[in-house]
C-alpha cells in the first residue's frame, strides 16, 4: 500500500511526475527533495525520483535509490512499477517482466503496467505471457479497438490463428455501420485478418473474404497481389491470368508478377514447346512500352542458340546506342551459361568491329549518338574482359583505356580501370586511379565510397577515414569515424576492421567488429518501441513482417562475416598471445622465420609506429578535449556520447579468455547461419580449442551436411579423429559413445595417411583441396616435406586456381617453416603467373 | 531489376545503399519509421539476377525510394514527401529511379489521398533534376537557401497528383460496374470519362483520409514512460 501523503505533499508529489513526464527533470527533483525532507521514507517519492536519475544518466545510483523505496514500501505498486521501467532501460528484460509482474499483482487494474508488461513480452518473444497479459488488457478496456487488434496479433504470433481471426471478426461485428472508406486503421485490420486466413491454410476461404472487402481496401498493390495468388493457389487458371496481367498493368517491371502469369497461363521455361509462347508472351509486353526492361530481358533468360543470339543482339544494341552505362550489369547474370557468354562475347566484338571498319557501327544515326554508341560498346568490353567468368585482363586494360581515350574524365571508367587493377592483384594502384577517378565527380558519394573502400582494401586506414570524411559531418566526438558509428555504416566498419586484421592490428580489428556486434544489437532493439507505435498506426501486417525479421535478424551476412573474422582473430590470439601486442611484432610477420637483422629491423619499425599511434592518440584527445568545453559530445543520433575508453581496443586484444571471446559471436552465428560452412569452419576451431569434443564434432557434421568435400573440413576431419586417438584421459563413456555412433566421416578401418591420399587424387586439380590435403599429409608425417612442397608448387598450374588459392599457397610455406629455395621456386612461378600482383613481387 | 514495394528485412541494405550514394544518412529505426507507418510507399529495385551463395543472402539492393506521407502538413493539404531516393552508380540511367519514383507516387495517391508530393533537390544535382522536372513533371516550388548541412541551397519541388487520383476513381467505378454485372468486359476508357473529370476531381477533393493518430518520430523515440496518479 503506497503510504498516503499529507495534502501539500500529494500534491507536490502530482507535479513531481508531470515533471517528469514533461522531462523537467531538474523540477522534478527538486519537488521530490522537498517532499523527502517531510516524509523521508516515503517509497513512491524515492521511486519517482530514481525514475528521474534514471533519465538523467545516473543509473547506479537509480537502481539504489529505487532498492531503498522498495523496501521501505514493498506492497506499493509504482514502487515495482520503477524498478521494472529501471530494468527495462537498462535492457534486462527479464527482471523487468518479474517487477511488472509484482506491480501488477498489486495494482490488477493498472493499464500502463499491463501495456508495459505486454510490450516486454513480446519483445522476449514469450508468446503465451503476452496472449495473456493482452487478454487481460483486452478485458478491461474493450472499447478500443487497439486491443482487439493486439489481442488477435498475439494469438497470431502465438500460432492460434482460429482464435486471432475469431477476435478480429468479434469486433467487426460490434461495428453498428462500416467505417468509411478512408479509415486506414479498418482497411488494414480487415486485409490483416485476411493474411492470417491464408496462412492458417485456408486459400479457398481466404478468397472469398478477400473479394467479400476489397473494394474498401486502400491497400490496392496488396490486394491485387494477394488475390493474383490465392487464385493461382487454387488453380483457377483463367482468373489467375487476369489478375497477374492487371498487376503487369501496373508495375511491368516485376519478375513475380511474369512468372504468376506463365504458371497462370501453364508455360514453363524448361519445356520446349512453351517456348514460341513465352516469347510472344514477352514481346506483347515489350511492344506496349518502350521504357519496359524486364520484358526485353527475361526472354534472354530462356531462349536459346539462334533466337537467343537475335534477342540479345536486338537488346544489346538498343541499350548501348542509347549509351546506358550499365549494360553489362544487366547482362552478365547471363554468363553463367558459356554458350550464351560466348554469344555476347562474339555480338559485341562484333559490334567493335563494325566501328573499325565503317567509322562507326550505327553510321546511319546523327553523329553524337554514334559516338555514344561507340564509347558504350568499348565500355561494355572492358567490363566483360574484366568478370570473372570471362576474364582477359590485359584486353580489359585496353578498352578501358580507349574508352578514357574518348572520354577521359568518365567517372565509371576510371572505376572499372581500378577493378581491372584490383583483380590483377596490385590493391595500391588500384587505389590510386579510383582516387584520380573521384576527383573527377567530388560531389558524386558513390565514388567517393568506393574510393575509401579500395583504400581499406589497400590497409589505408587514415586515407579511408580522411575520404569518408568528406561526406560525413564530423561533429561528433571521433568526427568522421564517430558518425560512421552512429549512422551505421556496416560496410566501412566492416572493412576497416578487416584491413587491420590483415596488418596484425589485433586491437582495432577487433574494435570494428565489437562495432558491428553492437549495432545489431541496436537493431534488435529498434523494434521495442514499434510494438505500441503501430498499433497505434493501424499497420499491422507491415509490424508482423518485422516481428518475422527481427527474428532472424542476425542471419545476415553483416553480421555473419564480421562475425567470422572475429572468431578467426580471437582464435589467433589464442595461439599465439603475443600478437595482441602489435607493438611487439610487425603485424603477421612470423618473427620466428626471420633472420636476426630482419628481426631488429622488424622491431624498430613497430616501436616507431607505437610511438607515432600514441602520439595522435594524445593529440586527438587533446583536441576532443578543447571541443568538449564548448559543448557536450553528442553522436549523430543526438544522444549524449560516454567517452570510450579504449578506442584502440588495446583491451580487447589483450583478452586473458580470447575463446570465451569468440564465444560471444559464435554462439549467434551458430545459431542464425548454420548452413554458412565457414561458421561451421570457424565453429570447430574454437570448440577444439576448448575441447568440446561433441560440440566440435556437431560443426563437423553441419558442415558436411553443407559441403562434404569442403577443404577446411577434410583438414579439420582429421585432426579430430587425432585428437580422439591422442587423448590423454579417456572420454566419459556418454560422450565416447555418442562420438563412436555418429562421428563416421571417416571409416575406422581406414588409416588417415589412406583417407588423405584418397581426398588428394579425388580433386587433383582443385588448389584449395589439394592445400587441405598437403597440409594434413605434413601434420601426419614431418618428413614428407619436400613432397608437399613440390606438390603445392603444382598447385600453381592448375587451371581454375585463383590469385587467392595462390596466396594461401604462400602462407602454408610459413607455416611449414619452408627453406628459402622452396619459397623462392614458389614464388617465382606465382610471379610468372600474375606478373602484376604485388604479394609476390614485393614477397 | 525487380521494382517492388520495400520490406523490413531490405532496411540493412537500402541503408547501405544510401549511405554509398548520398550524404544524408538515417539510423535503421528511422526507415523502420517510414515502413511501419506507411508500408505501401517505399519501393525497392533489386537485382534478381544473382544466385544466392548462402541461404541467407539478401536481396541485392540497387535503388531504392523511402517516401511517408507529411504528418502534420503545414497547407493542411494530404500529401506525400520522398525523404531519400538514390540508384546505386552501376545501375544508373537504367529508368530505375523513375520507376520507383511512379509506384511510390500512386501509392500516395491511391491509399492516402495524396493530393501531391514534395521533395528537396540540391540545386546542382543536374541528374535528379532531369529526372524530376523532364521525367516526371514535378515543378520548382521555392529555393530554400543552405537547406543542407553543407550549405547549399534546395530546390523544394512538388508535382500535383491528381491525375492519379482520378484514374484511381476510375477503376473505382470500374470494379462497381462490374460487380454489379453491368458493362461486361467493356473498356471504361478515361476518353469516356472525361466529361466526369471535374466532377471526379471535385469528389476526390472532399475524400478525407484519417491519418493514425499523427505520431512523429519524436514521440516515437521519447516514449512517455509512465502515466499514473
Ligand atoms: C538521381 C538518380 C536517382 C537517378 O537515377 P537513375 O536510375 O539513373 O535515373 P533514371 O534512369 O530513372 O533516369 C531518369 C531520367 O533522368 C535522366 N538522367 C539520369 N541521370 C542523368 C544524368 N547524370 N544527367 C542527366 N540526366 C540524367 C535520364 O536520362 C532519364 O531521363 P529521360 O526520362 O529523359 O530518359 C541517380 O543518379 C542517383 O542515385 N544519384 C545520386 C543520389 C541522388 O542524387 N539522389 C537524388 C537526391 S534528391
Amino acid at each position: 500500500m503506497p503510504q498516503p501523503l499529507p495534502s501539500k505533499e500529494n500534491s507536490l508529489f502530482k507535479q513531481v511526475v508531470k515533471n517528469y513526464e514533461a522531462k523537467q527533470y531538474k523540477k522534478g527533483l527538486k519537488s521530490a527533495e522537498q517532499i523527502l525532507r517531510k516524509v523521508p521514507n516515503h517509497g513512491d517519492t524515492q521511486a519517482m525520483k530514481a525514475l528521474i536519475l534514471n533519465a538523467q544518466g545516473n543509473s547506479t545510483e537509480a537502481f539504489e535509490l529505487a532498492k531503498v523505496a522498495l523496501k521501505n514500501d514493498v506492497k506499493s505498486h509504482v514502487c515495482w512499477h520503477v524498478y521494472g521501467l529501471l530494468y527495462r532501460t537498462a535492457k534486462n528484460y527479464e527482471e523487468a517482466i518479474k517487477a511488472y509482474k509484482f506491480a501488477l499483482k498489486l495494482d490488477p487494474d493498472s493499464a500502463q503496467i499491463s501495456r508495459d508488461l505486454a510490450q516486454l513480452q513480446v519483445q522476449m518473444r514469450d508468446y503465451p505471457g503476452f496472449v495473456q497479459t493482452r487478454m487481460a488488457i483486452l478485458k478491461s478496456r474493450p472499447h478500443v479497438r487497439q486491443n482487439w487488434t493486439a489481442m488477435a496479433v498475439a494469438h497470431h504470433l502465438n500460432g492460434e490463428f482460429e482464435a486471432a481471426e475469431r477476435i478480429l471478426t468479434t469486433y467487426e461485428d460490434t461495428l453498428k455501420s462500416p467505417p468509411p472508406k478512408s479509415d486506414i486503421e479498418h482497411s488494414e485490420a480487415i486485409l490483416y485478418k485476411n493474411t492470417i486466413i491464408a496462412e492458417s491454410g485456408n486459400i479457398e476461404k481466404a478468397l472469398s473474404h478477400l473479394e467479400a472487402v476489397m473494394k474498401n481496401s486502400l491497400d490496392r498493390t496488396a490486394v491485387m497481389e494477394m488475390r493474383a495468388r490465392y487464385l493461382l493457389l487454387l488453380d483457377r487458371k483463367e482468373e489467375a491470368q487476369k489478375a497477374y496481367r492487371a498487376l503487369l498493368d501496373r508495375n511491368n517491371e516485376y519478375r513475380a508478377y511474369y512468372e504468376g502469369l506463365e504458371k497462370a497461363m501453364g508455360l514453363d521455361r524448361t519445356d520446349d514447346d512453351s517456348i514460341p509462347k513465352l516469347a510472344e508472351l514477352y514481346e506483347s509486353y515489350a511492344a506496349k512500352s518502350e521504357k519496359v526492361d524486364a520484358a526485353r530481358r527475361v526472354p534472354l533468360d530462356f531462349l536459346q542458340g539462334e533466337s537467343f543470339k537475335t534477342a540479345a543482339d536486338r537488346y544489346l544494341r538498343s541499350m548501348l546506342k542509347r549509351g546506358i552505362p550499365s549494360t553489362f550489369a544487366n547482362v552478365k547474370a547471363l554468363y553463367r551459361d558459356p554458350a550464351k557468354r560466348t554469344i555476347i562475347e562474339e555480338l559485341v566484338n562484333g559490334y567493335a568491329s563494325e566501328q573499325l571498319t565503317n567509322g562507326s557501327a550505327e553510321n546511319h544515326e546523327g553523329d553524337r549518338s554514334s559516338n555514344k554508341f561507340d564509347e558504350a560498346v568499348l565500355y561494355f568490353l572492358a567490363q566483360h574482359y574484366n568478370y570473372h567468368l570471362s576474364r582477359d585482363l590485359s584486353k580489359a586494360l585496353d578498352f578501358i583505356d580507349k574508352a578514357l581515350e574518348m572520354n577521359p574524365k568518365a567517372v565509371e571508367y576510371g572505376m572499372t580501370k581500378a577493378r581491372i587493377w584490383k583483380h590483377y592483384g596490385n590493391p595500391a594502384k588500384a587505389s590510386e586511379i579510383m582516387d584520380e577517378a573521384r576527383t573527377w565527380d567530388e560531389r558524386d558519394r558513390a565514388i567517393n565510397s568506393k574510393c575509401a573502400k579500395y583504400q581499406l582494401r589497400n590497409n589505408e586506414n587514415e586515407n579511408a577515414l580522411k575520404t569518408m570524411s568528406k561526406f560525413t559531418k564530423n561533429e561528433t566526438v571521433k568526427e568522421a569515424l564517430g558518425d560512421l558509428h552512429d549512422l551505421q555504416c556496416m560496410w566501412y566498419l566492416t572493412e576497416d576492421g578487416e584491413a587491420y586484421l590483415r596488418q596484425g592490428k589485433f586491437g582495432l580489428a577487433l574494435k570494428r567488429f565489437h562495432a558491428i556486434y553492437d549495432i545489431f544489437d541496436i537493431w534488435q532493439e529498434d523494434q521495442f518501441d514499434f510494438h505500441s507505435f503501430s498499433l497505434r498506426k493501424g499497420q499491422i501486417r507491415a509490424y508482423v513482417d518485422m516481428i518475422r525479421w527481427e527474428d532472424h535478424l542476425r542471419e545476415h551476412p553483416y553480421y555473419s562475416r564480421a562475425a567470422i573474422f572475429a572468431v578467426k582473430a580471437y582464435i589467433m590470439l589464442h595461439d599465439k598471445p603475443h600478437l595482441a601486442h602489435e607493438s611487439l611484432t610487425n603485424g603477421f610477420t612470423d618473427m620466428d622465420s626471420m633472420d636476426a637483422n630482419e628481426r631488429k629491423k622488424a622491431m624498430k619499425k613497430a616501436k616507431r609506429e607505437q610511438e607515432k599511434q600514441e602520439k595522435a592518440e594524445a593529440e586527438r584527445k587533446e583536441a576532443e578535449k578543447k571541443a568538449a568545453t564548448k559543448k557536450p559530445a553528442t553522436g549523430a543520433d543526438g544522444e549524449l556520447k560516454k567517452e570510450d575508453k579504449d578506442p584502440q581496443g588495446t583491451k580487447l586484444a589483450r583478452t586473458k579468455e580470447p575463446l570465451q571471446d569468440a564465444g560471444k559471436f559464435l554462439s549467434f552465428l551458430l545459431e542464425f547461419s548454420p548452413k554458412n560452412i565457414e561458421a561451421q569452419n570457424v565453429g570447430f576451431e574454437v570448440f577444439t580449442r576448448k575441447n568440446k569434443h561433441l560440440l566440435a564434432l556437431k560443426c563437423l557434421l553441419a558442415a558436411s551436411s553443407i559441403d562434404s568435400e569442403n577443404p577446411t573440413l577434410h583438414e579439420q576431419t582429421v585432426r579430430f579423429r587425432r585428437t580422439l586417438d591422442t587423448l590423454s584421459e579417456p572420454l566419459p563413456p556418454p560422450v565416447a559413445k555418442v562420438i563412436d555412433s555418429t562421428f563416421t566421416l571417416i571409416p575406422t578401418s581406414t588409416s588417415l595417411s589412406d583417407y588423405n591420399d584418397s581426398f588428394i587424387s579425388k580433386h587433383s586439380k582443385s588448389a584449395p583441396h589439394v592445400q587441405a590435403g598437403l597440409k594434413v599429409r605434413q601434420l601426419l608425417d614431418s618428413s614428407s616435406l619436400p613432397q608437399n612442397e613440390k606438390e603445392l608448387l603444382a598447385t600453381l598450374d592448375f587451371d581454375t586456381i585463383e590469385l587467392q588459392d595462390a596466396k594461401n599457397g604462400l602462407s602454408l610455406l610459413g607455416e611449414w617453416k619452408s627453406g628459402s629455395e622452396a619459397r623462392e621456386a614458389y614464388i617465382n612461378a606465382a610471379r610468372k603467373r600474375w606478373p602484376e600482383a604485388t604479394v609476390f613481387a614485393d614477397a | 531489376m525487380d521494382i517492388r514495394v520495400l520490406r523490413p528485412s531490405d532496411i540493412p541494405n537500402v541503408q547501405t545503399a544510401n549511405i554509398t550514394n548520398l550524404p544524408e544518412n538515417y539510423f535503421c529505426k528511422y526507415y523502420l519509421y517510414h515502413a511501419m507507418s506507411w508500408p505501401q510507399l517505399s519501393y525497392v529495385a533489386v537485382d534478381v539476377s544473382r544466385p544466392p551463395k548462402t541461404p541467407y543472402d539478401p536481396p541485392k539492393i540497387v535503388g531504392y525510394v523511402l517516401a511517408k506521407m507529411e504528418e502534420e502538413p503545414a497547407d493542411g493539404v494530404q500529401h506525400g514527401h520522398i525523404t531519400s531516393l538514390s540508384v546505386m552508380r552501376t545501375h544508373r540511367r537504367l529508368g530505375l529511379a523513375e520507376k520507383l519514383m511512379r509506384q511510390s507516387q500512386r501509392a500516395m495517391a491511391e491509399t492516402y489521398g495524396a493530393n501531391y508530393v514534395s521533395l528537396h533537390v540540391r540545386v546542382s544535382n543536374a541528374a535528379a533534376k532531369h529526372l524530376y522536372s523532364d521525367t516526371l513533371g514535378f515543378t520548382i516550388e521555392k529555393t530554400e537557401p543552405k537547406y543542407y548541412a553543407d550549405g547549399e541551397d534546395a530546390f523544394s519541388m512538388r508535382m500535383d497528383l491528381s491525375d492519379l487520383r482520378l484514374k484511381m476513381q476510375d477503376s473505382d467505378d470500374e470494379d462497381e460496374e462490374g460487380s454489379v454485372g453491368q458493362d461486361e468486359g467493356g473498356e471504361v476508357g478515361s476518353a469516356g470519362k472525361k466529361g466526369e473529370g471535374a466532377e471526379a476531381e471535385k469528389k476526390a477533393k472532399k475524400r478525407k483520409v484519417k491519418m493514425g493518430r499523427g505520431l512523429g518520430v519524436g514521440e516515437l523515440v521519447e516514449r512517455n514512460e509512465i502515466q499514473k496518479a
